[in-house]
């Protein structure tokens, strides 16, 4: 949202006489020069990856993160500018516990991701302020529609995927995908559909260094009935998480 | 002749005995003697009781039992109530509903409020229940002696005159008591309202208690002098029923009394809920259907239309 | 003077085999007046949920209206309809937003939860004023016969009733103790929720 910045503070997201607005296509194109990320809805679940790329060896690596958890069922990954991803996983973040604080759940992936997609349109309207320079790929599950994975782009719009790719290499990796992908694949295939998709234009050394994986897991109807029943003292059991590095450095192996 | 001194003594066993049995008598008010059934000390006149031994009783009373003053710490008495009575060319109506409450809780729906205190005489009970079924026990037996030293029956206005002088020795202790005073005398039917702050009416028509006021509305619509017997009867009936619907404090049963030249008589008790659906049942005056709004309008407006049975038979198949 | 027996007013809700009760009476009073006798504290949320509020009459056509706007936005940008539990979470966020100057009623939440599996658990919860939720495994009660309906209920409830048997449960509950509390009565409505239906029926009360 917007900072007020009084009755004269407009908007620097304005109309060309052709119908566009330039500084979204300039986002995009920002978004386009960050690294790739992609996601892949699979049977039993839905993978999201991303290529974590260092200016300098010096850098530790470690420290940083483009798969964030927003919330127990709920993962985003970025491509483009890290510090507007920072500051949108911030209000995805609290979005996400205020929905808690009102209904004793988190919310449905949708919800969310209308959440972060309407803070996004806000940046296109609003006096004062530039249009985020991310596109982002929302996954995660819940009660009612089961896994599923978003794309945010910096306009504010947003689309449901069974697959799709951001950043720089995004359109190899979408024709890579389309080639790959089948409608019941399972959980393991996809992750590694999604490391060879990246492995396609990488740069350097595809390591657990260099890779970042988030995965959403689908709860059987047990725990999901256990979970309902379970009272307000007893935490949800993740349905999204993030790989560790050693985890990646097995799927690489293979 | 050891019984002789002994009796005047200063100091033998009896004497003893004597002296404590009198300061028993001191400490303790005759009134605790349960043979005498707590007008033990009758003979000395007005009862009297034990106050709170402080500077300032009244001031001490009003503090601990005035609702006005203070409602949280009182002593909890029965205040909720509807009783009615009206003169009329055929003698007095007496009514009353059977309700008490203790707070919201309904603690009986069986409470006898008319109070029999002789066979001429009613008395009603609003406000305090043990005041007024005590006082107008007492007026019972005051209205006996007078019977007896006077040769002829008390009339309703020195009964009430008694009644009103007594509580108005006690006003500030926290007497609750809003009463009528019904009877046949000399003069004819009479009614007199008594209550604990010492006033004293006589008029046609009481109403008093909580649900007096919804009482009072029926009442006053229906009444005049000429009314025969079974209207007045009705018309008492009717006004209580209106008071146990309406007042959250008054209903369950009504309590129904005519006073004629004779004495009184007991008509019935009626059940409020049943005189809304039904009415009062097979009774003179009684009008052949439930009082409840909902029954006398049914089937006469369109928000409130008739029954399905009296839909013609085409529409009962559809 | 209590503000939350200004106007009267009584609800409880049952728990039964595969399905809940939830009932309240008629009456609207101006404390000891009573104004009016077709007073419904039970309010339809969804077809599976029914929410009853007692206390302060114009909190609870107030929040009516709340809840039925705060649901109408959670369905539609949710795209279905809401749970009991996220309701009554819903309910109790709603009254502690207004904790240092409260709502004057005094919910009970009754409905029918969906499983995995596409069965239904029976779902009750009470809440205070301020929105701290009860999730009573038998029975909730409010208002101002909410003693005597506790009396009550304790002695006639039994585990598993099926819905004609919880029917009788709680209307008798009901009637039995608002015959025994100024402020409440003056006719009674009674809803029985079932998988397959929702049964109401009004009830001859005492009119007194």
């Amino acid at each position: 949202m917007a900072t007020d910045g009084g009755a004269y503070s407009y908007s620097l997201t304005v109309f060309s006489p052709s119908g566009k607005l330039v500084q979204i296509e300039h986002a995009l194109a920002a978004v386009s020069q960050g690294t790739t990320s992609l996601g892949i809805k699979a049977s039993n679940g839905i993978v999201i990856a991303t290529e974590k790329k260092s200016s300098s060896i010096l850098i530790d690596d470690s420290m940083i993160d483009k798969v964030s958890v927003i919330c127990p069922n709920i993962g985003i990954v970025y491509s483009g500018m890290g510090p507007d991803f920072r500051v949108l996983v911030a209000k995805a973040r609290k979005s996400a516990q205020a929905y808690w604080k009102m209904y004793g759940e988190y919310p449905p992936t949708k919800v969310l991701t209308q959440e972060i997609a309407t803070v996004m349109q806000q940046a296109t309207q609003s006096g004062g302020v530039r249009p985020y320079g991310v596109s982002l790929l929302v996954a995660g599950w819940d009660d009612n529609r089961g896994p599923s994975l978003y794309q945010v782009d910096p306009s504010g719009s947003y689309w449901a995927w069974k697959a799709s790719a951001i950043g720089k290499n995004m359109i190899n990796a979408k024709t890579f995908l389309e080639k790959r992908y089948n409608d019941d694949i399972s959980l393991e295939d996809a992750i590694h559909t999604a490391l060879l998709t990246l492995k396609e234009g990488f740069e350097g050394q595809m390591t657990e260094k260099t890779i970042e994986i988030g995965v959403v897991t689908v709860p059987s109807p047990a725990e999901i009935d256990a979970e309902k029943t379970a009272g307000p003292n007893v935490r949800p059991k993740p349905t999204f998480r993030k790989l560790s590095e050693e985890e990646v450095r097995d799927y690489l192996a293979l | 002749m050891n019984t002789f001194i002994d009796r005047f003594s200063t100091t033998s066993a009896a004497s003893q005995v004597r002296k404590l049995k009198e300061q028993e008598e001191d400490e303790f008010s005759d009134a605790a003697w349960g043979s005498e059934a707590g007008f033990g000390n009758l003979a000395k006149g007005i009862p009297s009781f034990s106050v709170p031994s402080v500077h300032d009783p009244t001031a001490f009373l009003r503090l601990h039992t005035d609702d006005h003053a203070d409602p949280n710490c009182r002593i909890k008495i029965q205040h909720g109530t509807t009783t009615l009575a009206f003169r009329f060319q055929g003698g007095v109506i007496v009514a009353v509903d059977s309700r008490a409450t203790a707070g919201s809780y309904i603690a009986s729906g069986t409470v006898k409020k008319v109070i029999e205190i002789n066979p001429y005489l009613l008395g009603t009970m609003a406000g305090g229940a043990a005041d007024c079924q005590y006082w107008e026990t007492y007026l019972g037996i005051q209205c006996r002696l007078h019977e007896l030293r006077n040769r002829e029956r008390i009339s309703v206005a020195a009964a009430s005159k008694y009644l009103s002088n007594l509580v108005y020795s006690y006003k500030g202790m926290g007497l609750s008591m809003g009463t009528m005073i019904c009877g046949w005398d000399k003069t004819g039917p009479a009614v007199y309202y008594v209550d604990s702050d010492g006033t004293r009416l006589k008029g046609d028509l009481f109403s008093v208690g909580s649900g007096s006021t919804f009482a009072y509305g029926v009442l006053d619509q229906g009444y005049h002098w000429d009314l025969t017997d079974e209207e007045a009867q009705e018309l008492g009936r009717r006004s209580i029923y209106a008071a146990g619907h309406r007042d959250a404090f008054s209903g369950n049963t009504c309590n129904l009394y005519h006073v004629k030249e004779d004495g009184w008589n007991f008509i019935g008790n009626f059940d409020i809920s049943k005189m809304h659906y039904e009415g009062p049942g097979n009774v003179p005056g009684a009008p052949g259907t439930g009082y409840g709004y909902d029954v006398r309008v049914l089937g006469r407006n369109s928000s409130n239309p008739p029954p399905p049975e009296a839909a013609p038979a085409v529409a009962a198949h559809a | 003077m209590s503000i939350m027996e200004y106007n009267g007013g009584s609800v409880i809700a049952m728990v039964g085999k595969n399905c809940v009760a939830v009932a309240s009476d008629l009456r609207l009073g101006n404390q000891a007046l009573t104004v009016a006798t077709n007073f419904e504290k039970v309010f339809p949320i969804t077809d599976r949920i029914y929410l009853g509020m007692s206390g302060l009459a114009t909190d609870v056509t107030t929040l009516r209206e709340t809840f039925r706007y705060r649901v109408n936005m959670y369905t539609i940008k949710e795209e279905r309809d809401i749970e009991p539990e996220a309701f009554a979470h819903l309910v109790s966020s709603t009254l502690y937003e207004r904790r240092f100057g409260p709502f004057f009623i005094e919910p009970v939440i009754a409905g029918l939860s969906k499983t995995s599996s596409g069965a239904f658990r029976p779902y009750i919860a009470g809440a205070d004023l301020i929105g701290c939720l009860n999730f009573a495994k038998d029975f909730v009660v409010a208002g101002t016969a909410s003693e005597k309906m506790f009396g009550v209920a304790e002695g006639l409830w039994e585990p598993d009733l099926e819905p004609e048997d919880l029917f009788e449960t709680i209307s008798q509950t009901l009637l039995n103790s608002v015959d025994r509390d100024a402020y409440s009565g003056w006719g009674a409505i009674v809803h029985v929720i079932t998988p397959e239906q929702v049964i109401t029926r009004t009830l001859k009360a005492r009119m007194d």
